[in-house]
């Protein structure tokens, strides 16, 4: 059987030099899988190719058995792959509630027509959009700044806020990049126990980025190293952290 | 003929019909034009012909005008929507110019540079409020729906709009045509209104007018649009005998405004969610 | 064929007045990332003080000529210290500095028309106009004069950019504007250094235009065409400016020479559509991508 996720040789060149290099990535169902490597290593590069924001240069990309190569990044989106940044990108001078609502739309539908003239589904439609923006608001901790502008929320929170934009989507598979930066030690551990708990509540396919071993070993039960574009090492987390081109790669950049 | 009060009433209601739509434009969804007084162009010579030429009624005219600026619009809009920030600025001002060389030269249908005389003054105080009425409803309502809040996701980001599953060019090419259509009903009602029509009364300096008050009324506010717009229009009727320094006190106001304001008069905020806003705050600031 | 040379010869002279436009706006938007519309401003506030000081010195056009690329210059710098520093200074939105530039371009031209009313003036007869032959071929003197001195300024620019220290600060700020400023480059000296040289080099274009046309208020308009220009070359890049306004000056006058005159301006916004459709970073333009 194939996985929800397939990386096949997917090869990217920024003019000489290359960022992906023939990698193959394969992420089943259900699965939670961390994607490490050293700063540099391609890891943001494999998310912009998976989401269509790169061309990929060579090889293919299969998402819930169909290729997604050529499709761009709104009809990738719309297929069930949902992402956040490691810069965050949220609405910062709309409402949380905004932002979330704005994501939720996707399934929840209404015609031109009935968005001019205030009829049809647009009241059903509009107070489902906000109920369920709530839900989600309120899975990652948000109900109580659901009408504060999101530029002006605590660092934290609007890396949680975009997660819950992310969840609105609907996704079949969620990707994080790098969820815990510029969180300390505290947030880290509380947006563990959170990324453990969508995975399992919403059992979700989940990517995680992370630049921090210990977030992804203490996570994640599926991890992928990467350097230099290529993969280096795949396996449990104690197969990986023991990998001696792992070990490698770390040691020669940070103890 | 509408009386002087009538008429500075009338001139509102058509200015703020087609400052609504740049106002979706670029107040909304982040493309700033500066040629949109060509869509105003289109609408009105094209009124005009129907209802001298073809003996159309003007209510259909004004309609089929609109339309067909719209449908140019999105012509238009397909290619150079794909420019970004300043490229489609100028692009516009060179669709602006276009369309503005064309009805010059045109003369035979246009009657060029002379003007179009004649037309039937079908622009009353009533004719005008109901399309003024309709048009802004309409617009609220639109902005307050999933269409308003696809066209702020492009304007703020477009990248994590298509994130979202934005075909973020479709909403762009979207806003162009509905502002092409209320600039086109504009024209048409501005035909009506004036019985005279001139090509250079849609040249540069109306196409950065009706920018300058959507943004003098502050982007992402409709109610800023239509307030910016009745206190320039105001300014220009009140300041006509002192004509020369008008165009000065306009343009330094836009620089001021900039400089001290450049959130515009509302900000990003509709005067009824003002008045409402003290109630709200109380409601939401509750422990829940 | 002698009329396909003189109408050449007449683009090119056409051209290498819309290069100096061309070339000073693009000088800003290098550096600022946004388009000057008061750009048009500085070249008829050129013309003025060119016209005045005629009239002032006993029609010395040296002296004239001088004063009015250092006027415009001066007031390209005032411009920007008084509307787009504050605005700068507080925001990065390229989008505000874009409207003031427009109030400003009211502005000034609505200070022409008070100051010197709105009617067409013609400059006394400084710069020779007188045709010369050469063989069968009739060409206007004026025209090769407009194109040499052109190639002297723009060469002069050029030596100034490559040869010199402002000038290297000048192309690191076009790189990046907030990495030049960490190296110690004094961003805001820098800033009024490129404004006062886009409006010295809009004198220039303004005093010619001045001759070969009229001088009247809205003279600046004609800025759009270098706009457009820039724009066909590749916006933010001096070279594509030159290159782009020497194709369009010349597309210009051949279309108004053998086909009519009346569709030459559509010819030049023709050329925009057709570079924005098939090559919106023009032909020397640098493609820009975000980082994500």
């Amino acid at each position: 059987m194939g996985g929800l996720l397939e990386l096949n040789g997917v090869t990217k060149r920024f003019g000489g030099i290359v960022a992906v290099k023939e990698l193959s990535i394969k992420v089943n169902e259900g699965e939670l899988v961390g994607l490490i490597g050293p700063n540099g290593a391609g890891k943001t590069t494999v998310f912009n190719l998976i989401t269509g924001l790169y061309p990929v240069d060579e090889g293919r990309i299969i998402f819930n058995g169909e290729e997604i190569t050529p499709l761009k990044s709104y009809e990738i989106i719309r297929k069930g792959v949902a992402r956040t940044f490691q810069n965050l990108r949220l609405f910062p001078r709309a409402t949380a509630l905004e932002n979330v609502m704005t994501a939720c739309q996707n399934h929840l539908r209404y015609s031109f027509l009935e968005a001019c003239l205030h009829m049809g589904r647009w009241r059903r439609y509009e107070s489902a959009i906000k109920d369920e923006s709530m839900y989600y608001l309120e899975k990652m901790g948000l109900k109580e700044r659901a009408f504060q502008r999101a530029g002006t929320l605590p660092y934290g929170h609007q890396r949680r806020l975009e997660i819950a934009r992310a969840l609105a989507l609907k996704p079949k598979l969620l990707l994080l990049d790098e969820p815990a930066a510029g969180m300390n030690p505290e947030e880290v551990a509380e947006l563990s126990e959170l990324i453990v708990d969508i995975h399992r509540e919403f059992k979700l396919t989940t990517m995680v980025i992370e630049h921090h071993m210990d977030l992804v070993v203490g996570v994640c039960p599926h991890v992928i190293c990467m350097n230099f574009g290529e993969k280096i090492a795949e396996g449990t987390p104690n197969e990986v952290m023991n990998h001696p081109e792992v070990l490698r790669a770390y040691l020669g950049e940070e103890v | 003929m509408p009386t002087y009060i009538e008429g500075i009433i009338i001139l509102t209601c058509i200015n703020s019909i087609a400052a609504m739509g740049v106002s979706l434009l670029t107040g909304f969804t982040g493309i700033f034009t500066l040629g949109n007084a060509a869509y105003m162009a289109i609408g009105a010579y094209t009124t005009a012909i129907l209802t001298m030429k073809h003996n159309l009624h003007w209510l259909p005219s004004v309609i089929l005008g609109g339309l067909l600026a719209m449908a140019i619009a999105y012509l238009i809009g397909i290619p150079t929507l794909k420019l970004m920030g300043d490229y489609f600025a100028i692009a516009s001002i060179g669709l602006g110019e276009t369309v503005r060389l064309i009805i010059e030269n045109w003369e035979p249908v246009t009657r060029g540079a002379r003007g179009f005389p004649g037309i039937d003054s079908f622009t009353t105080l009533p004719v005008a409020l109901t399309f003024f009425i309709i048009l802004t409803w309409i617009t609220f309502n639109l902005i307050k729906s999933n269409y308003g809040r696809a066209f702020k996701a492009c304007r703020d980001d477009y990248l994590a709009a298509s994130l979202l599953g934005f075909n973020t060019a479709k909403y762009r090419i979207l806003s162009l045509s509905i502002s092409a259509l209320y600039c086109g009903i504009a024209g048409g009602l501005f035909a009506g209104f004036m019985t005279f029509l001139q090509p250079t009364m849609f040249d540069l300096q109306k196409s950065t007018e009706l920018t300058a008050v959507v943004v003098f009324g502050g982007l992402g506010s409709l109610s800023g649009t239509i307030l910016g717009t009745t206190i320039i229009t105001l300014i220009i009727e009140l300041f006509r005998p002192i004509s020369q320094y008008r165009m000065l006190i306009y343009g330094a106001a836009l620089v001021l405004v900039m400089i001290f304001r450049p959130e515009g008069l509302m900000g990003e905020k509709e005067i009824l969610s003002l008045i409402r806003g003290m109630g709200r705050r109380g409601e939401h600031g509750r422990p829940t | 064929m002698e009329s396909l040379i003189q109408q050449i010869i007449n683009g090119l002279s056409l051209g290498s007045v819309y290069a100096l436009i061309a070339v000073g706006y693009s000088l800003v938007y290098s550096i600022l990332l946004f388009s000057n519309f008061a750009h048009g401003g500085f070249l008829v506030t050129g013309g003025y003080i060119c016209y005045y000081m005629l009239t002032l010195t006993n029609n010395n056009i040296w002296v004239a000529g001088a004063l009015s690329l250092i006027g415009a210059g001066l007031s390209a710098i005032a411009t920007e210290r008084l509307a787009y520093k504050p605005i700068r200074e507080k925001t990065n939105l390229t989008l505000y500095l874009l409207i003031a530039s427009m109030g400003m371009s009211i502005v000034i031209e609505n200070f022409w028309v008070i100051m010197a009313g709105g009617r067409f003036r013609a400059l006394p007869p400084v710069i020779p106009t007188y045709p010369i032959r050469i063989g069968s071929i009739t060409i206007s003197f004026f025209d090769i004069l407009v194109f040499l001195i052109t190639i002297a300024f723009l060469t002069g620019l050029e030596f100034f950019l490559q040869r010199t220290r402002w000038g290297l600060a000048i192309r690191a700020a076009a790189y990046d504007l907030r990495v030049a400023g960490l190296m110690g480059v004094n961003v805001n000296k820098l800033i009024s250094l490129v404004f006062f040289l886009a409006g010295l080099l809009a004198a220039v274009s303004g005093i010619f235009l001045s001759v070969r046309y009229t001088l009247y208020p809205q003279l600046g308009f004609i800025t759009i065409k270098a706009f457009v220009a820039a724009v066909v070359g590749g916006l933010g890049s001096l070279r594509g400016a030159v290159i782009g306004s020497l194709i369009l000056g010349t597309a210009e006058m051949l279309t108004a020479g053998f086909i009519s005159s009346q569709l030459r301006d559509v010819v030049v916004f023709g050329a925009l559509v057709v570079t924005l459709l098939f090559k919106p970073t023009g032909l020397l333009g640098k493609a820009i991508s975000e980082k994500v």
